[in-house]
């Protein structure tokens, strides 16, 4: 035991000689705040997993902006009939242990998702699918019960696994040894400490450039960035707005944004009793915030404001959208015409969850003040996430609540009826004639009827205000100096795309 | 001895069957985590469907009874999150707790103890306003911060060590320390007062009188009579260390159970939570037995009869 301060004293001196030194073995360090839940692609339905085990598997095609999608394990895809929709696959394409990809592991893959012994939370992202023929090894088709506007597998993110592979072992053992046709193989996973990635040799793609990719978790923000700065990340994820300054004046760092596919909003519980079920109330509400100014103050300016209820780069967004402007003596005159002058007798609370999203409280807390300066008094409250969404999804949390809500395939009709129809499960408001006009929207096959449609609803959804309107997230990474690498608003990371600087 | 060994046993199992029962209530009064494990745009049919699956729409009586009764086997089931083994989680990432930990207990046992004695010695030197100012603030500071400022001059600043991860004693130094700094405080100022209190006792200035050399004087009469209370600050501190690697583990990216329990509870991941918990009234038990059985050597009267 005497020997342990002379211990600690060599330590450090040895650290000395150890600063930091990256050798030049091309190997990324990526940070996001939590571990992958599984390496099974196809159980969990949480971004940071995704990002880890998109490196290894494939999706047939993905997302790129509205109406915009690249291929990817399937080369084109076409509606053949008004429910079956046909893909053609990649071939050549091979597993990273040499099983042949074909038309077979599709099918298995969705049937897998579907299968509820399987217990994947994925299951509502095939939900409309009551059909699939594999006619020959590189042809799919999906039947849909209905008439499908979007097609439902390239709606979310939804990998491919080997049908062989995955038959010939149990589920746990799958949990933790993927094999996937994508640019990336598992060298080791150690939980909560690291994913290590190496170059498939046999990828079907262009080779990466970067060789080596490491995932490493690290939960606390403010860490992330100190790991940045010690050169023990080179990407992380999340950086809140107050570190921005620090990273972009970094020598060795620098920061990365893109536009989120995420909006900000603050629900009316329509559902519940209180002043909030009154339309009027809910309109001059609208009318007495300033979103410039708590874009500009709480989130130094990294975020858009939405008119709609329609992210402004969705299908679907419509650019005529009017929007509510802060207009302080329209918000008074709603609020004396809806039989509440000056705002008294309005008492809401304002429900908050804490540190899900950049600022949410701090958010919250402008908005509040805000309406306190056309006499309405709001109460803000924090709640714990997963009692949060739970409450939420009973239609039990109000008179108001903030939400956020991303969809990743840039069209309209995943955020309408995630958050706004009356059967939505994150819905506390029921307005008849936007739920028909959506859901017409969903099955109108011609896209210019759909965008119509989709006007119609946003000009209801702007009369009937359900929300507070806020806005769309700015998405804040930071990276190394080292390398170079573009964000995507879906938050995704395409390690592959990384490139030495 | 052996029939207070006994004794305790059984009341440890007592403890800990109270423990596991109490974890599990509180956990799943909570409510279930189907809605924010399954997708978010599920309709109610899905959840209700995906809640089924899970079993968590059965009683909750029939759910502790097997949980229960997997217990009695040492299975406390899979991890909702990960579907593994929950109690293998949690023994995986055991050992990188136990080792922030005793990195701790050496800090405390090497650093704080003789900076109390030799405070003890020279009360209102300059010294000992130094050690008393240093044990206030690791007292009063939160770890969150100290671990912060740790990684700010170490790390980013000097540059002379890791501020993330696992990996050899370098990785170790700077949680090690943030997390030892609170309860090193504590055994400092507890060590002081103990020590103050036997020097100034008849039997130490018979000790001196008699010509004995200082040295001895210190550590075989007086430290050895300040030791009880130092010997049980130490051993609950010990635990404290364990629960305390929650914010240090999740500073410093440390895969132990602390981060576990952190991402569990907000997961409503219910057998991680309870493995975590059940292990570590498992480990205070057993240090608190331990603490018991060191009074005997420690003391000469104390007996368990």
């Amino acid at each position: 035991m005497r020997f342990r301060p002379i211990a600690l004293a060599v330590a450090l001196l040895v650290s000395l000689s150890a600063l930091p030194l990256r050798a030049a073995d091309l190997t990324v360090t990526i940070s996001q705040g939590v571990d992958a839940d599984t390496l099974s692609p196809i159980r969990t339905t949480n971004t940071p997993t995704f990002n880890v085990v998109g490196q290894i598997y494939e999706q047939l095609a993905v997302p790129e902006g509205p109406g915009n999608m690249s291929p990817g394990l399937a080369t084109s895809w076409k509606r053949i009939a008004p429910t079956v929709f046909e893909f053609k696959l990649r071939k050549n394409v091979k597993f990273s242990n040499g099983d042949p990809f074909t038309s077979d592991d599709v099918r298995f893959t969705v049937e897998k998702i579907k299968d509820p012994a399987y217990k994947s939370t994925q299951g509502p992202y095939y939900r409309e699918v009551v059909k699939i023929e594999t006619p020959d090894p590189y042809t799919v088709r999906f039947t849909t019960a209905t008439p499908q506007a979007l097609f439902p597998a390239l709606r979310q993110r939804s990998y491919i696994v080997d049908a062989k592979y995955w038959r010939a072992h149990d589920n746990g053992y799958l949990e933790e040894h993927p094999i996937g046709t994508g640019p990336y193989v598992l060298k080791s996973w150690r939980k909560d400490e690291a994913v290590e990635l190496e170059v498939n040799p046999n990828y079907w793609g262009p080779q990466p450039p970067i060789k080596h990719i490491v995932f490493k978790p690290i939960p606390d923000a403010a860490s992330r960035v100190a790991a940045l700065r010690t050169n023990e990340s080179d990407i992380i994820t999340n950086v809140p707005p107050q570190y921005v300054s620090t990273l972009v004046s970094g020598k060795t760092t620098e920061m990365a944004s893109v536009k989120s596919v995420r909006i900000l909003y603050i629900a009316f519980n329509t559902l519940q009793p209180g002043p909030q079920q009154n339309k009027l109330v809910r309109q001059a509400l609208n009318y007495a915030l300033d979103v410039p100014s708590i874009i500009k103050n709480v989130l130094g300016g990294r975020a858009y404001p939405v008119p709609s209820v329609i992210p402004t780069n969705f299908f679907g967004f419509d650019p005529h959208a009017a929007g509510y402007t802060h207009d302080v003596a329209k918000a008074k005159a709603l609020l004396a015409k809806a039989g509440y002058p000056d705002g008294k007798g309005i008492d809401l609370v304002l429900n908050s969850p804490n540190g899900r999203y950049n600022r949410d409280k701090e958010i919250c807390e402008a908005v509040a003040g805000q309406l306190a300066l056309v006499g309405v008094h709001v109460t803000v409250k924090t709640n714990e996430w997963t009692n949060y969404t739970t409450q939420i999804a009973k239609k039990q949390v109000g008179p108001m609540y903030m939400l956020g809500w991303g969809v990743i395939n840039y069209d309209a009709d995943g955020v309408v009826t995630g958050i706004l129809t009356a059967d939505a499960p994150n819905s506390a408001w029921v307005n008849p004639e936007f739920d028909k006009t959506v859901f017409a929207a969903r099955a109108e096959l011609d896209t210019t009827k759909r965008e119509a449609l989709y006007a119609k609803a946003q000009a209801i959804a702007h009369d009937d205000a359900p929300w507070l309107f806020l806005f769309q997230f700015e998405d804040l990474y930071a990276m190394s100096k080292r390398i170079t690498w573009q964000p995507r608003g879906d938050e995704s990371i395409v390690a592959k795309l990384i490139k030495p600087r | 001895m052996l029939a207070f060994l006994v004794r305790r046993l059984i009341g440890s199992i007592a403890v800990l069957a109270g423990v596991a029962a109490v974890v599990f209530f509180i956990l799943h009064l909570t409510g279930d985590p189907a809605a924010i494990m399954i997708a978010p745009d599920a309709t109610k049919d899905e959840i209700a469907t995906f809640r089924h699956a899970q079993g968590f729409d059965r009683p909750l009586v029939i759910q502790f009874a097997s949980y229960a009764g997997g217990l009695l086997h040492g299975d406390i089931g899979k991890s909702l999150r990960h579907e593994t083994p929950a109690l293998a989680l949690v023994l995986e990432r055991l050992p990188a707790t136990m080792e922030l930990a005793f990195f701790a207990l050496g800090v405390m046992i090497l650093v704080a103890i003789p900076a109390g004695v030799v405070s003890a010695l020279r009360p209102n030197s300059a010294l000992d306003w130094f050690v008393r100012i240093f044990a206030l603030i690791g007292q009063s500071a939160p770890t969150y911060w100290i671990g912060l400022m740790f990684i700010l001059l170490f790390g980013v600043g000097l540059g002379w060590l890791p501020v993330s991860g696992i990996g050899g004693l370098r990785h170790l130094i700077l949680p090690g320390l943030t997390l030892g700094f609170f309860s090193a405080a504590k055994v400092m100022r507890l060590t002081r007062a103990s020590m103050l209190e036997t020097l100034g006792t008849d039997y130490l200035r018979t000790a001196a009188a008699k010509g004995l050399a200082p040295i001895r004087v210190i550590v075989n009469h007086a430290l050895r009579n300040a030791w009880l209370p130092i010997v049980t600050a130490v051993g609950i501190e010990f635990g404290t260390l364990l629960s305390g690697a929650i914010i240090t583990e999740s500073i410093f990216a440390w895969p132990g159970i602390g981060r576990l329990a952190v991402q569990a509870v907000a997961d409503r991941d219910f057998p991680v939570v309870e493995g975590v918990v059940i292990v570590t009234a498992t480990i205070f038990v057993l240090i608190n037995v331990l603490v018991d059985v060191t009074y005997v050597a420690l003391d000469p009267r104390i007996r368990y009869e």
